[in-house]
C-alpha cells in the first residue's frame, strides 16, 4: 500500500483545503480523546499512584543517606565543603579514614564513601586548582548511592561556579548551595515522567489507532478526498498534546505535593520531552500500522515495553548492572529521555551539555518512523 | 462511444490479489445519469471488489473505469471529490456526534453543509446531538446514507446497504434511496435481496464467479427467463411472508 501520496494526486492538494482537512480531523481527535474518560483516568493512574508512592517514602525521611568521608585537604575551602555536607538534611556523614570506608562500603553498611583530595581548594597564582572529589558507592544499593553522587555532584558544582566567578575564596556561602536540597523524589520524578511518555505513546496510540483501522473508520476517510495520512499527523498532534499536558499535570504535582526541584530549564525539559513523545508515538504507530487488530497490539506493545522499562534506569541506576548490559542499554530510547531528563532536572544542564542524548533520541526518531513507513497497512 | 447520458463506463475490469485468487475477471457495463443501478450476487462473487475499484479504493489490476469523465486510475482524488461511498461495514468515530461528524466530512471535502438538514433528510432530526455509537443499526445505516450525501455528489455508492436490518428499517432505507434518485444522484448498490433489487433498482446486473452473468431491467430479466420455459417448482401466493409481517407490526421505525 502506498502510504505517501503519489505525484499524480498532488493536483488536489490546495494549500487551504489540506489546512482545513487537517484542523477538522485534529478537532474530530481531540474531541474523541476527550469523550473517553475512562481512558484518560486510566492512563493518569498509574504515574500518579507511582509518584505517591516515591514520594511519601522519601518524605518520610527516616532513611538517611550514610555517607563516610575522608578528607585529605587542609584548605579553607575544603573545610567549607565538608561543613556543607554535614548541612545537608539527607546525609548522615561519618569522618574516618579511607581503608575503614572501603570496607564499611564492601559490607553494606554505608550508601556512599567519598574522598577529598590533597589539592582540593588549594589556590595557585590566584586561581584555582583542579582537583577532583571521589566517590564510589554499593552497587548493591545503586539508586542510594546515585542520589547521594547527584547531591554531591550538585555542592562541588555550586562550589565550582563560585570560585570561577570571584576572585576572593573565602567569598562561598554555604547557604546558596545548600537550597538545592536534592532527594530521591527528584531523581524518581525524570524517571516518571519517561515511563509516562512511553506508555501514552506506545499503548495510547497504538491501540486506539488500531481500533480506528479494524472498525473500518480510517477506510471510510480513504473514500473521502482526504490522504488518510493527514488522519496519522492529526492522531499525532493529539497525542503530542495530551502527553505534554500529563506530563505537566505530573511536574505539577509533583512540585506541590512532594516538592519536586527542578534545578535546569523548564524550556529544555520541555524539548527533550518532545523529542521523547515523538520517539514513543512513533513506536506506537509502527505497532498500530503492523497490527491487524487489537488483539496483535496487546503482546508486542509489551514485548517492546518491559525490557524498555526495566533496563532503562528510569527508576534505579544502571551502575549496577553487568558492563555488557550497561553497554547495551546505554542504547535504549528510554536511556535518552531518563538521562536527559535527569541531567536538566537534577543537575541545571543546558542542552549543550547532553549531546549524546539529543543525538540518541534524533536517531531513534528517524529509525522508529522508518520502521513505521515499512510496516504500515492502511487496512 | 458513450452516449451524453452516460455517467460510469467499466470496460474489462479485472482484479487478481498478490495471492494469485482473481476476484474480478473481465466485467464491462454502463450506469446512466440518474438511474438505480443494482449488482446482485452471491457472497463472494466480486461486488464489492467491483465497486471499490470504481471508487478509487482499490487498485485494479486492468480495465478502465472512466466516471463523469474522468479516469479514476488517472486520478482518484478527484473522482472521490465528486462521488459518495457508504462501505460495507458503517464504522465511523464513535465518540462523536452525528453533526460533529457531519461538520467533518464536509470539511474533508471543501464543501459547506447544513448538519440538521442533511439529518431532517434521513429522519434522525433527534438524534443530532447523540453519539454515533447510541445508534441502532438502521439509524447508522441511515446516517451513513448522510455522510455520502455532504459534497452533494453526482453519484453514491451504497455497499449492501439493508444488510443486517429489521424488515421496517430496510423498507425504510429503500424510501430513502429512491428519494436519493429523486434528486437527480445516480445511485450504484449491491444487494444479495432480489425483492430490493427488484424494489429499487431500474437496471441490475447479476455476478457470480467474478463476471457479470446478465445485466438488464428486472422486468426484462423475468420476462427472458419465462421466455426459457421457466414455472416456478410451488405455487406462488400472491403475497409473501414479509407481507404478513409487515402487515402485523406495521410499518413505523422501531429504532
Amino acid at each position: 500500500m502506498y502510504l505517501l501520496i503519489s505525484p499524480e494526486n498532488t493536483y488536489a492538494i490546495n494549500m487551504n483545503q489540506t489546512t482545513r482537512s487537517f484542523l477538522a480531523l485534529t478537532k474530530a481527535s481531540l474531541k474523541m480523546y476527550y469523550r473517553n474518560k475512562g481512558a484518560i483516568i486510566f492512563s493518569l493512574l498509574l504515574p500518579v499512584a507511582l509518584m505517591s508512592i516515591f514520594g511519601f517514602l522519601s518524605k518520610g525521611g527516616g532513611s538517611s543517606l550514610k555517607i563516610s568521608l575522608s578528607n585529605h585537604a587542609t584548605s579553607e575551602i575544603s573545610k567549607k565543603f565538608v561543613d556543607v555536607l554535614k548541612g545537608v538534611d539527607a546525609f548522615k556523614i561519618v569522618e574516618e579514614s579511607e581503608e575503614t570506608a572501603a570496607s564499611e562500603l564492601g559490607k553494606g553498611n554505608i550508601d556512599l564513601q567519598v574522598i577529598i583530595p590533597e589539592d582540593f581548594g588549594n589556590i595557585e597564582d590566584g586561581k584555582p586548582v583542579a582537583s577532583n572529589v571521589q566517590t564510589r558507592f554499593n552497587k548493591g544499593k545503586p539508586q542510594s548511592g546515585q542520589v547521594a553522587n547527584m547531591i554531591i555532584t550538585q555542592i562541588v558544582s555550586g562550589f565550582d561556579k563560585r570560585l570561577t566567578n570571584s576572585q576572593t575564596v573565602l567569598d562561598v556561602k554555604s547557604e546558596g548551595v545548600t537550597t538545592n536540597n536534592l532527594g530521591y523524589f527528584d531523581f524518581i520524578l525524570p524517571g516518571l515522567l519517561s515511563m509516562t511518555i512511553m506508555q501514552l505513546g506506545i499503548f495510547g496510540v497504538a491501540f486506539s489507532f488500531v481500533s480506528f483501522k479494524a472498525s473500518g473508520a480510517l477506510r471510510r476517510i480513504q473514500a473521502t478526498p482526504v490522504h488518510p495520512i493527514y488522519f496519522v499527523f492529526a492522531q499525532a498532534v493529539t497525542r503530542l498534546l495530551v502527553t505534554l499536558a500529563t506530563a505537566t499535570l505530573l511536574v505539577g504535582l509533583g512540585t506541590y505535593f512532594f516538592g519536586f526541584h527542578m534545578i535546569g530549564n523548564y524550556f529544555y525539559f520541555t524539548i527533550v520531552a518532545i523529542l521523547g513523545i515523538l520517539i514513543f508515538l512513533g513506536v506506537g504507530f509502527a505497532i498500530a500500522g503492523w497490527a491487524k487488530d487489537e488483539t496483535q497490539v496487546a503482546p508486542v506493545a509489551n514485548l517492546i515495553q518491559l525490557p524498555l522499562l526495566l533496563l532503562s534506569g528510569i527508576f534505579f541506576s544502571r551502575d549496577g548492572f553487568p558492563s555488557w548490559l550497561k553497554t547495551i542499554t546505554d542504547y535504549f530510547p528510554l536511556t535518552y529521555v531518563s538521562h536527559g531528563l535527569r541531567k536538566i532536572a537534577n543537575e541545571g544542564a543546558d542542552l549543550t551539555q547532553i549531546p549524546g542524548d539529543l543525538i540518541g533520541m534524533i536517531v531513534w526518531v528517524i529509525l522508529v518512523y522508518a520502521i513505521a513507513i515499512k510496516l504500515f497497512r492502511w487496512e | 462511444m458513450p452516449d451524453e447520458s452516460t455517467i460510469l463506463e467499466v470496460t474489462n475490469l479485472t482484479k487478481t490479489y498478490d495471492t494469485g485468487l482473481q476476484a474480478v475477471k473481465g466485467v464491462s457495463f454502463s450506469v446512466k445519469k440518474g438511474e438505480v443501478f443494482g449488482i446482485l450476487g452471491p457472497n463472494g462473487a466480486g461486488k464489492t471488489t467491483t465497486l471499490e475499484m470504481i471508487e478509487g479504493l482499490r487498485p485494479i489490476t486492468s480495465g478502465t473505469v472512466i466516471l463523469d469523465g474522468i479516469k479514476t486510475v488517472e486520478q482518484p482524488y478527484v473522482v472521490k471529490q465528486r462521488i459518495g461511498i457508504q462501505l460495507q461495514s458503517s464504522a465511523f468515530f464513535q465518540n462523536l456526534k452525528l453533526t460533529e461528524l457531519l461538520e467533518m466530512f464536509s470539511d474533508l471535502y471543501g464543501s459547506t453543509v447544513n448538519p440538521m438538514e442533511l439529518l431532517a433528510e434521513v429522519g434522525l432530526t433527534e438524534k443530532a446531538s447523540s453519539l454515533v455509537k447510541n445508534l441502532s443499526g438502521g439509524q447508522k445505516q441511515r446516517f451513513s446514507i448522510a455522510t455520502t450525501l455532504v459534497n452533494k455528489p453526482v453519484m453514491v455508492f451504497l455497499d449492501e446497504p439493508t444488510t443486517g436490518l429489521d424488515p421496517q428499517a430496510r423498507r425504510n432505507l429503500w424510501e430513502l434511496i429512491a428519494q436519493i434518485k429523486k434528486r437527480g444522484t445516480t445511485v450504484i448498490l449491491t444487494t444479495h435481496y432480489m425483492e430490493e433489487a427488484q424494489f429499487l433498482c431500474d437496471r441490475v446486473a447479476i455476478m457470480d464467479d467474478g463476471k457479470i452473468v446478465a445485466i438488464d431491467t428486472p422486468d426484462e430479466l423475468i420476462k427472458q427467463l419465462l421466455g426459457r420455459g421457466f414455472k416456478p417448482n410451488v405455487e406462488v401466493p400472491p403475497a409473501t411472508l414479509e407481507d404478513v409481517f409487515i402487515d402485523l407490526t406495521g410499518k413505523h421505525l422501531r429504532d
